[in-house]
């Protein structure tokens, strides 16, 4: 019976093989977790994944907003992420999310800063007393 | 008896004064006698018996007399007790009323005071409830206005954000949280 590996063990074999150009990683851990029945934990692993690029120069970050990002915008929130993680490379996954209103959510491992408008409000209504 | 017997059965000797005045000596030295008889017997038996009676009457004529003098003294005795008690009773009595006066004060005193302390703590329990309506009308105004606000900027964002606007705020927002 092969040995269990951790999900941290994985997410860093993941990492480097997709930093070295491995195409066929993803597959590859497909069929790993599927033979070792762990595919409930597909999601931690991703975002282990996440985390093990992180520490390797590469940042995946989420980026949700109402609207599609300008260039400027997506510049301004790399040198943002630059700034803060010291990363070598940044991706920006993006998703619309129109009841936001406005501003833009930043998620990366670990950390989220939160600047919408929908936030802002939130907050607003939360300062209720 | 034969002396008497003797006196009665001798005749006038001679007539004398004494019998032409109708004494006869002999009657009257009998009567002599018998008077002297007569006043030894009062003297001997019935004047010390009469004495003793009036002495002793006399003593309790003047033991009365006495008695009606101590029962006098005590009956002023008395009076003056009465008039000692009336006195002590009236002072009492004042003294009663006198407390009774200044207990009816200080009651009155008293109640005025648990009055105006009662009335002090309702206007402050009103004040206090006063103050907490307003604390919580204010409470509910700062909710409802900023529910309104919100409501407001959340309707007017959704209208007036557009493109370039929302590149301004993210970046913005991107710069503030540098």
């Amino acid at each position: 019976m092969a040995q269990r590996l951790s999900r941290r063990k994985i997410a860093a074999y993941y990492a480097e093989q997709l930093l070295a150009g491995n195409k066929n990683i993803a597959g590859e851990l497909a069929a790993y977790l599927v033979d070792s029945r762990r595919i409930r934990e597909l999601e931690l692993i991703v975002r282990d994944v996440e985390a093990a690029l992180m520490t390797r120069g590469v940042l995946l970050a989420d980026i949700t907003s109402s609207r599609t990002l300008t260039a400027d915008a997506a510049k301004e929130i790399k040198s943002y992420l630059k700034a803060e993680t010291k990363a070598d490379t940044i991706h920006l996954r993006e998703t619309v999310d129109a009841d936001l209103l406005g501003g833009v959510r930043i998620a990366v491992p670990g950390s989220e800063l939160d600047a919408t408008l929908r936030h802002r409000l939130t907050q607003l209504k939360a300062s209720k007393i | 008896m034969n002396i008497l017997t003797q006196f009665a059965s001798t005749e006038p000797a001679q007539a004398d004064i004494f019998t032409t005045l109708g004494i006869d000596w002999k009657t009257l030295i009998l009567q002599i006698v018998a008077f002297v008889i007569l006043v030894w017997l009062l003297g001997k038996f019935v004047y010390p018996w009469l004495m003793k009676q009036v002495d002793e009457r006399q003593a309790a004529i003047e033991e009365s007399v006495k008695a009606a003098e101590a029962a006098e003294q005590k009956a002023e005795s008395a009076q003056e007790e009465v008039a000692k008690l009336l006195k002590e009773a009236r002072k009492e009595a004042r003294d009663i009323v006198a407390t009774a006066k200044d207990e009816a004060a200080a009651a009155v005193e008293a109640s005025e005071s648990k009055a105006k302390s009662r009335a002090d703590k309702i206007v402050a329990d009103a004040h206090e409830q006063i103050e907490k309506d307003v604390i919580a009308a204010r409470k509910a105004l700062h909710n409802d206005t900023i529910d309104l606000v919100a409501l407001a900027t959340e309707k007017v964002l959704g209208k007036t954000v557009n493109e370039k606007l929302d590149s301004k705020v993210i970046t913005a927002a991107v710069k503030e949280a540098n």
